[in-house]
Formats: structure tokens, C-alpha cells, sequence
């Protein structure tokens, strides 16, 4: 039992200590707003990540949080999604 | 008493003023004063109908004085030998004598005396009261008696009175007894005698006596000079100097008016040292090598009133401090280079710190020439091609202080030792490339788990801040927040873990107390994982490989991902193997070994559990690491001798054989995954980073410059470039330039003129 147990299993995994980073999930590689890569922030701040997030609209398109409600904010009447023209809702 | 006007006899009144007058000046030698009338006798003199006679008085007053300075001269002068003692008991008697008189003469001076002033300079406001128009202008009676005893006495006799007093001077400082009293006395009665005057009040004491004092002084130092240079060296010959000048500086303050000490200090100076630089010079040298600290200390006293003097000094300490440094650097080798480097500079550093403190009173012109010389050795480059090895072998000193290790240091040692490499770093001209590789390093400490403390490592990066601002060390601060956040996570992990085992099998719960539930018991293996924020480490993504990863390993990560997807919406992980590391048991071997590794190793190993014997083709199979990672993974472990086969010859049917002859004394370790190949790489990919790094770092200054000036000159540009970066590196103008350009392609800026620039909105 124990010389096959040897013979099976010689090398044994025992501690497993991981690395890895995170990634916006995003439907592109940068902003349509800032043309910034979402890995990296929108102008306006200087560290990309937790402070600078992305958002999704309900019509796939996303967008650096900060950018997207600077855009918003900037329209008169139709808050509309600056790619399609669809009216602005931003998936939670 | 009556203070009616009365009408008054001039004639009648004087005789019985001038007796009182006379016992006044004379401090009574001629017989006692009537007190109870002399004030009437002034008072009335002054208000006499119908007409004053305070003119008259005024003018027989000053009669009076001048006779009777007359007649003191006539003795004075007959002293001969004894003409500074007479001088001085007369002057002493008459000087207190002159202001008694000026006080019972009080109803004259104000008012006759100031109405008389007042009136003449309301009538010449343009003419100044020069020292030709003092014989006109009336003066209090005080001052009167003053002026008296300068034209009468000090005028005629000042040549005779001079000469001696330099005679007397001459004995004093040839050790001869003098009567100091009268010397001091004659002297300052020049001062004395001219303090009511307004203008140039000093003029008599510094014509006749100072002058005269000052080039006897001149002559006799630069003969004594002289005469020591021909007995002494440079070293006692400095040591008597400094005694020579304290003595003259006791005797100044013995004999003179406070206004000649720095005078006489000055002439003896010229000649006992400047008139002799140059032998100072000669011998500097050799004192700073030979480390001659009081001659040294001597000669800094000596030298520091004369800026040339103390900035040869420094120069020589400088040059010697960079040239006994360079050598000592250059001369280091061996194993452990990063330690050897910046204890020999922090030796070197404090040694000459304290000789500055306790040889140059820490002058601040000796300070920055330790600073200059350090900054020189430190940022030498001994290969002009390449940058300075300082930031790289910094970083190597503090990573080894701050890695766990054998040698174990108290915490306190620790920051000790970091902190004075603090004062290494801030000799850095290449601050951002230190920078680079501290955070490397770092980066592998924090991940591998081997930092001796976390209190040691933010001590590190807060002073790191504070020298160069939180930019510098804005990575290093979230990659400890990124560690914090993980642990975090592990152990929300578990116990999500803990919730999903028990619902899977509802029959073991029991068995199981939630305390003692680890990893292990849930999963099969040990398990904990760093999420990282990519820009905030060292880490490049392009690297990343293909890789299969172990089958035991399938699960856990999926699961892991699965949970990090529920707690972060709207991120993914991506997995970083190249930098993960597992520990795994071997049991083949004479005992079991508990070896930690990188995964792709440790997944190769794995393979061997199938099969005794595997060729290269049927590894790349299995684990689906490109070619060139896999060769190079083998390597490492052929290297260890876990694999048997021939590491120089790695083609896809050779063959490796799991070594079941492995021994190792210890049981429990650590393998690399970096071999020193790639250690140099590793350094390189540091620097060029960092160089990417300077491009833009140069760019955003350039624009911020130019956003603010609107229009500016090349150089005036280039100028405060360099002002606003050297606290981070030392930009190269050629960099700089290359920056422009970029800028100008890129719209930002526009030439204007060949040299002249502007900013484009």
C-alpha cells in the first residue's frame, strides 16, 4: 500500500500561492470618451483601477465612469450613449 | 529769592562766579564752593535789566578755560617722562570738573545757549555747523570745556603723547609691565573728549592715535612674522600664531575703544597670514592626507576670515575626500557588492562628517564639499557607456536588509541601516532608476512572502517620501494596499469555501469544527492568492504564456475566479504563472523534501509522477509552455539536480530522467525560477524602463513649463527642465531635446524661431 502509493505518487502538490492581475471586462481595449486603454485611467486621474472605473451602458457600450458622466452631465436635454445614440443607462 | 529782574554790575558779580567756577573745574582743589548761591548768581546774570549779561558771561567763561587748560598744558608738558600720568590724573580731574560745571551753568545753556542754536539755524537752515564754524557757534559749557582741552592740550602735545603711548604698547607686547590704568586712560580721553560732537566724533582718536597704532602694529607683526617663519615649521609656527593673536585681542580689549579691535586683528592678521598663504597652501595637503586634525583645526581658525584661504581647503578636502572614496569604491568586489558599496561610502560619509564637526565647525562651505565629493563618488561611472551601478546596488543593499534571512537583525537594526542608506540614496543622480529597481525587488519580496516586516518596509517607503515626495513612492504605497486587500480576500475565500463544502457534504459537517477548516482540508492543497492592479507593479503583461495548468489546480482557480467575479462586478483575473510559486512534497527521494518553486517547474516535475522518463516534446505536450520558457525551466531544474539530462543540449526528443539519487541537508527550502542570466536581463529591462519612463516624465514637464510661460527660449527651457527634474534624475540635454522634438511633433509646441518656442493650446 505504501510502496504503491510511492510509486504513484512521488510528487505531491502541496501549497499553492497564486498571482494575477485584474482587467476591466470591457467590450473594447479603450474609451470611446478619452481614447485612453481602460487599463489605464481617463485623463483626469492620475492612477488607473479602483479610482477609476468603468461603466457599462444597457447598450453593450462602456465607458471610464468619470468620462461618461462628465458627458452626461455636458448634454442639454437627451442624455444619449455618445457611440449609438441610444438613450444612457448604466448597467449596475 | 526773588526771580524778579534786577539790575546787575557785571563787574560786581564775576570775581565771586569765577572763584566758584575755579573750586568747580578743579573738583575743589581751590577751596569749597558756595552751593546756596550759585545758581542765582548764573540766574541772574542771565536776567539782569536792562540788559542780559549771559553773553558776557559766555565769553569770560570760556576765557577762564582756556587759561586755566593753558596753565594744566604747561605742566603736562614739563612732565616729560611722566607726561601720561600727569596727563591722565589732570584729564580725570577735568573731564568730571566740565560736567559739574555744565550742570550749574543749566539756566546759560537753555536759555541762551539752545534759544541762541535754534534761532541761528532758523536763519541758515541750508549751512551745516561744520568744525570750522565751531568757534562761532555757541556750545554748552560743558562742551566748551571739551573743545578747550582738545585745542589746548591734545593738539600741541598729541605727537609726544602719541609716541609714547606706542612705546608703551610696544613693552606690553614684549612681556615688559606697563601701567595699563593710564594707558587705557590717556587713550580713550580721544574718545572722550569728542563724544558731544555730532558729526565724525571719532576723528581725533582715529587720526592721531589709531592710525599710527595700526601701522606700528603692521610693522612689528610682520617683522615677528618673520622671525618665527625662520625658526618654526608651518605647523608650530601656526600654532604660535593663533597665540599671538589672542594676546592681541586680550590687548586690544585691554587698551582701545571697542571700534579698533577688529582693526588691529586685521592688520596683525595680513601679516602673520596672508603675506604667508602660500605656505599655508604647501602644507594643507599633506595635513589632509597625513590627517593631522589639530594642525588642520589650527590652520581652519587661522584661514577662515579670508574666503580664497578657506576655499583652497575645502577644494584640498574635496579632492581628497573623491579620490580616497573612487579608489575604495573601485577596489570592492565579491559576493556581496551591495553591502561592501554602501557600508565603505556610509564609512567614508561619517568619518568625514565628524572630522567636518570637530576640525571645521561643521562650516557650512566644508559641508557642501563632503556633499559634492559623496555625490561624485557615488554616481561615478566606471564605464562611460553605462549609467552608474549606485541606484541598482542600493536597492540590493535595502532588499537584502528587508528580506528575510538567516542573519536575523533586531527591527530597530533594520531601520537603523535603512535609514542611513537614506542618506546614500540622496546622493542619486538617478533617483527614478533606484526607484525602478527597489520596486522590482519589492515586488518580489511581497509576493514570494519573503519581507521581514511590513512595519520595516513602510518605514523604508516613508522616508522614502519625505526625501522625494509622494510621486516617488505612489507605486510602492498600492502595492502594500494591493497585499492588504488579497490577505483580505483569502479570507473571505475560505469562509466562502467553508459555506460550499458544507452544503456539498452535509454528512461531514460535524466532523469538521469551523476553526480548524483550512485550505488544505477543503481543497486538497494550500491555496492563497495576490490580486494585483497591473500599473501599480513591475510586471509585464506581454509576457505572459501559454500554459496548461496542473489538473489539482483546475478547480480551485476556477472557483477562486468565480468568487472574485461575485465581489468585484465587472472584473477578470488574469493569471500571472510566471510569478506564482507552489510548494510541493517529494517523496521519491531518501526522505521527504518540501521544496517551494516556481509553478511551470513544479508542473513539469509533476509530469514525472506518470512516468520515470520523459523527452522535451513530451513535456512541451503536456504542459504547453512555449519552447523557449520550457528549455529554460528544465535547465533550471537539471541545474538542481531534480532532473537528470543534458541542460546544452535540449532538442524535442531528448530525453530527462527524474534523479531519485537527490540529496540536500536541508529538508526544507527554496528553489529559484530566475537564473542569474536572467537576473541581468532583469536589470537592463529595469533601466530601459525607467529610461521609457524619463521620455515621459520629460514630456509632461516640458508641457507643463511652456502651458505656464506660453513663449520661451531654448535654453531658458532646457534650463528649468533640468531645475524641475534633478530631484528625480539628471536629465541629459540631448533627452531634453529629443523631448522638444517629440513635443513639436505631436502639436504641443511650436518653433517660433530657430531658438525660441511656444505653447500650442
Amino acid at each position: 500500500m505504501i510502496n504503491s502509493c510511492k510509486n504513484k505518487m512521488r510528487i505531491r502538490f502541496k501549497e499553492f500561492n497564486g498571482v494575477a492581475i485584474w482587467k476591466w471586462i470591457a467590450n473594447d481595449d479603450s474609451c470611446g470618451i478619452c481614447r485612453m486603454p481602460f487599463d489605464a485611467s481617463c485623463s483626469e486621474c492620475r492612477y488607473p483601477g479602483n479610482d477609476c472605473p468603468v461603466l457599462h451602458g444597457e447598450c453593450s457600450h462602456c465607458y471610464h465612469e468619470h468620462c461618461i458622466k462628465k458627458w452626461i452631465n455636458s448634454q442639454q436635454t437627451n442624455k444619449l450613449c455618445p457611440m449609438c445614440r441610444q438613450e444612457w443607462k448604466s448597467v449596475p | 529769592m526773588s526771580l524778579r529782574p534786577k539790575v546787575i554790575d557785571f563787574n560786581d558779580r564775576w570775581p565771586t562766579v569765577l572763584d566758584t567756577i575755579r573750586c568747580v573745574i578743579s573738583l575743589s582743589r581751590y577751596g569749597a564752593i558756595n552751593k546756596q548761591t550759585w545758581h542765582t548768581h548764573i540766574y541772574d546774570l542771565c536776567v539782569s535789566t536792562p540788559e542780559s549779561h549771559a553773553e558776557r558771561l559766555y565769553e569770560e567763561t570760556k576765557r577762564f578755560l582756556e587759561d586755566h587748560t593753558t596753565s594744566m598744558k604747561k605742566d603736562i608738558s614739563d612732565a616729560d617722562q611722566d607726561m601720561l600720568t600727569v596727563y591722565v590724573k589732570y584729564w580725570t580731574e577735568y573731564s568730571s570738573g566740565a560736567q559739574y560745571l555744565n550742570l550749574l551753568y543749566g539756566y546759560l545753556n537753555t536759555q541762551f545757549v539752545k534759544k541762541r542754536q535754534a534761532n541761528e539755524h532758523e536763519n541758515y537752515p541750508s549751512i551745516e555747523c561744520n568744525l570750522e564754524s565751531n568757534d562761532q557757534q555757541l556750545i554748552e559749557i560743558g562742551e566748551m570745556a571739551f573743545d578747550c582741552w582738545t585745542k589746548i592740550i591734545i593738539e600741541p602735545l598729541k605727537d609726544r603723547l602719541v609716541n609714547l603711548l606706542l612705546e608703551q604698547i610696544h613693552r606690553d607686547r614684549i612681556n615688559e609691565s606697563v601701567n595699563q590704568a593710564t594707558i587705557k586712560g590717556v587713550i580713550m580721553s580721544f574718545v572722550d573728549v569728542c563724544q558731544h560732537r555730532k558729526k565724525f566724533p571719532l576723528e581725533l582718536y582715529e587720526k592721531s592715535f589709531e592710525a599710527q597704532l595700526l601701522q606700528a602694529t603692521g610693522e612689528y607683526y610682520k617683522q615677528e612674522g618673520n622671525r618665527l617663519l625662520s625658526v618654526l615649521n608651518c605647523v608650530q609656527y601656526m600654532k604660535k600664531v593663533l597665540l599671538l593673536l589672542d594676546d592681541e585681542e586680550f590687548r586690544s580689549r585691554k587698551f582701545l575703544n571697542p571700534t579698533s579691535y577688529t582693526k588691529v586683528y586685521n592688520e596683525c592678521h595680513l601679516y602673520l597670514i596672508i603675506v604667508n598663504m602660500e605656505i599655508f597652501k604647501n602644507e594643507c595637503n599633506k595635513l589632509i592626507v597625513e590627517e593631522d586634525m589639530e594642525a588642520l583645526q589650527n590652520m581652519y581658525k587661522l584661514l577662515k576670515p579670508i574666503q580664497t584661504g578657506i576655499q583652497y581647503m575645502v577644494e584640498r578636502l574635496q579632492d581628497n575626500i573623491t579620490h580616497i572614496g573612487n579608489e575604495k569604491v573601485q577596489s570592492l568586489k565579491g559576493e556581496n557588492l551591495p553591502t561592501l558599496f554602501v557600508e565603505t561610502l556610509l564609512e567614508l560619509h561619517n568619518k568625514y562628517g565628524n572630522v567636518i564637526r570637530d576640525v571645521f565647525s561643521n562650516d557650512q562651505e566644508f559641508v557642501s564639499s563632503l556633499d559634492k565629493a559623496c555625490a561624485n563618488i557615488v554616481n561615478m561611472k566606471y564605464d562611460p557607456k553605462q549609467a552608474s551601478k549606485a541606484p541598482e546596488l542600493l536597492a540590493r543593499y535595502c532588499d537584502n536588509l528587508l528580506r528575510k534571512s538567516s542573519k536575523s537583525a533586531t527591527e530597530q537594526e533594520i531601520e537603523d541601516k535603512l535609514l542611513a542608506s537614506i542618506t546614500i540614496f540622496q546622493y542619486l543622480d538617478d533617483k527614478d532608476y533606484f526607484q525602478r529597481f527597489y520596486q522590482k525587488m519589492l515586488a518580489r519580496r511581497l509576493i514570494n512572502n519573503q519581507s521581514t516586516s511590513i512595519d520595516a518596509e513602510e518605514f523604508m517607503v516613508t522616508k522614502l517620501k519625505q526625501t522625494c515626495g509622494y510621486e516617488f513612492t505612489g507605486k510602492l504605497a498600492r502595492m502594500f494596499q494591493d497585499i492588504k486587500v488579497s490577505d483580505d480576500l483569502n479570507s473571505k475565500f475560505l469562509e466562502r469555501l467553508k459555506v460550499i463544502m458544507s452544503a456539498d457534504h452535509h454528512h461531514q459537517q460535524h466532523q469538521q469544527s469551523s476553526t480548524t477548516t483550512t485550505m488544505a482540508t477543503l481543497i486538497g492543497i494550500d491555496f492563497s492568492i495576490y490580486v494585483l492592479q497591473a500599473n501599480s507593479w513591475p510586471i509585464s503583461q506581454t509576457s505572459t504564456n501559454t500554459f496548461s495548468i496542473p489538473q489539482q489546480l483546475e478547480k480551485p482557480l476556477h472557483m477562486f475566479e468565480e468568487f472574485y467575479g461575485n465581489q468585484y462586478n465587472g472584473r477578470k483575473l488574469c493569471w500571472m504563472h510566471n510569478l506564482s510559486t507552489a510548494e510541493v512534497r517529494m517523496c521519491h527521494l531518501d526522505r521527504p523534501y518540501f521544496v517551494t518553486m516556481g509553478t511551470y517547474q513544479m508542473a513539469i516535475l509533476l509530469c514525472f509522477n506518470e512516468s520515470q522518463r520523459l523527452t522535451v516534446g513530451e513535456l512541451e505536450e503536456a504542459t504547453k509552455l512555449n519552447t523557449k520558457e520550457l528549455e529554460k525551466q528544465i535547465q533550471s531544474l537539471i541545474e538542481g539536480k531534480f532532473l537528470l539530462g543534458n541542460a546544452n543540449e535540449l532538442k524535442s526528443d531528448s530525453v530527462l530522467e527524474i534523479n531519485f539519487d537527490y540529496k540536500s541537508k536541508r529538508t526544507k527550502f527554496k528553489i529559484s525560477f530566475i537564473g542569474q542570466k536572467d537576473k541581468i536581463q532583469e536589470a537592463e529591462a529595469a533601466q530601459q524602463a525607467a529610461d521609457e519612463d524619463r521620455k515621459f516624465y520629460l514630456q509632461a514637464v516640458i508641457v507643463r513649463i511652456m502651458k505656464a510661460r506660453k513663449m520661451l527660449k531654448h535654453n531658458s527651457l532646457i534650463e528649468e527642465v533640468i531645475t524641475q527634474s534633478k530631484q528625480r534624475f539628471m536629465p541629459s540635454i540631448q533627452l531634453i531635446k529629443k523631448c522638444i522634438e517629440i513635443l513639436i511633433d505631436k502639436q504641443y509646441l511650436k518653433r517660433t524661431s530657430t531658438d525660441e518656442y511656444s505653447y500650442v493650446a
